[in-house]
């Protein structure tokens, strides 16, 4: 990042941390002079390369769809390798990148995720299909498409998971991403099971512990609404026998044969 | 802590609601005396009749009012899933609750700088 004479030089924080050496995370600054569109990620990069070597984070796809770079920068979290550095700037210039909060630090910016897929793989993230496999495919509406899309953008960055106050005093707390998961599976019309996810996670270790807090829709990158999956999950346990009489009676419909038109 | 409008939602709904339960424990005390008489009832409403106190009925009202519209409004987040507009139910509320804090504050004030 050459200095072209009119962007000014910008002070990077990183909380860095090395449990062999450090008693505890401690900020550190880095002096940059960023491009218009120098994104946070380059700016990492920039420091890794020709400032320090030793700070760690986790990076990959660099455009936003493998969530690997969710970071929290000026206490909130996002994805930093789409968002332009200069647009996070302090009133003193600085910007401050810290790793996700309420989540182990393993190394400076990169954390345990540990607990974050343990209550993924809780819910049983895939497709359960009836007996009844179709031969060609299952039937859905566009109606019944339509619900899950929001659900399924959701690319497991872990913004949502750390910035829950749930999960930052209660770790038995399934949290937002799992849910949101669990919301798409219940309301496939092919999942076969929307009794025993409801089972799962209408307790008050998932749906019912929520707090309405809403962090989850502020720190999502895509949009997201979590909350609002939470709510549904919470309105189907209180009637789950009666929606699992109603996915038994969809699915008659779902992979029998096209109807014939007269 | 993350904070947000909502965190700090949140963190008030827990304050107000533990103020409150501490609240009814005196209550309790105080009302319960009446079974031991007038005298007795008396005496422990007298500990209450202090600025001080009466400044407090001020916050105990706005701890009431508070908890009492931000319940209603997670009934109502929880019913219709209104989550576009929290930011703007947060302000409304907070809005709502010190408006009704003014109104119901002021007279208990005014009646305590008045020897009431």
């Amino acid at each position: 990042m050459s200095n072209n004479g009119s962007q000014p030089t910008v002070t990077v924080r990183v909380q860095r941390f090395n449990p062999d050496i450090d008693k505890k995370p401690f900020l550190q600054e880095y002096r940059l002079t960023p491009q218009r569109d120098t994104t946070i990620l380059d700016a990492l990069h920039e420091i890794k390369t020709h400032q320090d070597g030793g700070l760690t984070y986790r990076r990959s796809c660099r455009h936003a769809i493998c969530g690997s770079c969710a970071m929290n920068v000026n206490g909130r979290n996002m994805l930093v390798c789409n968002v332009p550095l200069r647009k996070h700037l302090d009133r003193r210039n600085r910007v401050t990148i810290r790793p996700l909060p309420y989540l182990p630090i393993i190394k400076d910016l990169v954390v345990d995720r540990s607990s974050f897929w343990e209550q993924y793989l809780r819910i049983k993230p895939w497709l359960i299909p009836p007996d009844d496999i179709p031969e060609k495919e299952f039937r859905m509406s566009p109606q019944e498409v339509a619900a899950l899309q929001n659900a399924e953008k959701c690319i497991m960055c872990g913004a949502c998971y750390s910035a829950c106050t749930v999960v930052a005093t209660n770790k038995k707390y399934i949290g937002p991403h799992a849910l949101l998961k669990a919301f798409m599976r219940v309301l496939d019309p092919r999942d076969a099971t929307p009794g025993e996810r409801l089972k799962e996670v209408g307790t008050d270790e998932g749906a019912f512990r929520c707090h309405t807090i809403f962090n989850c829709i502020d720190a999502c990158p895509k949009g997201l609404d979590p909350t609002k999956a939470i709510e549904t999950l919470r309105q189907l346990a209180a009637k789950r026998q009666a929606f699992e009489a109603a996915r038994r009676e969809r699915q008659k419909s779902l992979a029998g044969p096209v109807p014939v038109s007269e | 802590m993350y904070k947000t409008p909502g965190f700090i939602s949140f963190a008030l709904r827990r304050i107000t609601g533990i103020a409150l339960v501490l609240y009814l424990f005196m209550h309790i005390w105080v009302i319960g005396s009446a079974v031991g008489g007038a005298e007795t009832f008396n005496e422990r409403l007298n500990l209450f009749q202090q600025p001080a106190f009466k400044v407090a009925e001020v916050f105990l009202l706005a701890a009431v009012v508070w908890h009492a519209f931000d319940g209603i409004r997670l009934l109502i987040v929880s019913q219709f899933k209104v989550t576009d507009t929290r930011a703007s139910q947060f302000y409304a509320v907070l809005v709502l609750a010190a408006l009704v804090t003014i109104a119901g504050g002021v007279p208990i004030l005014l009646f305590m700088l008045n020897g009431g």
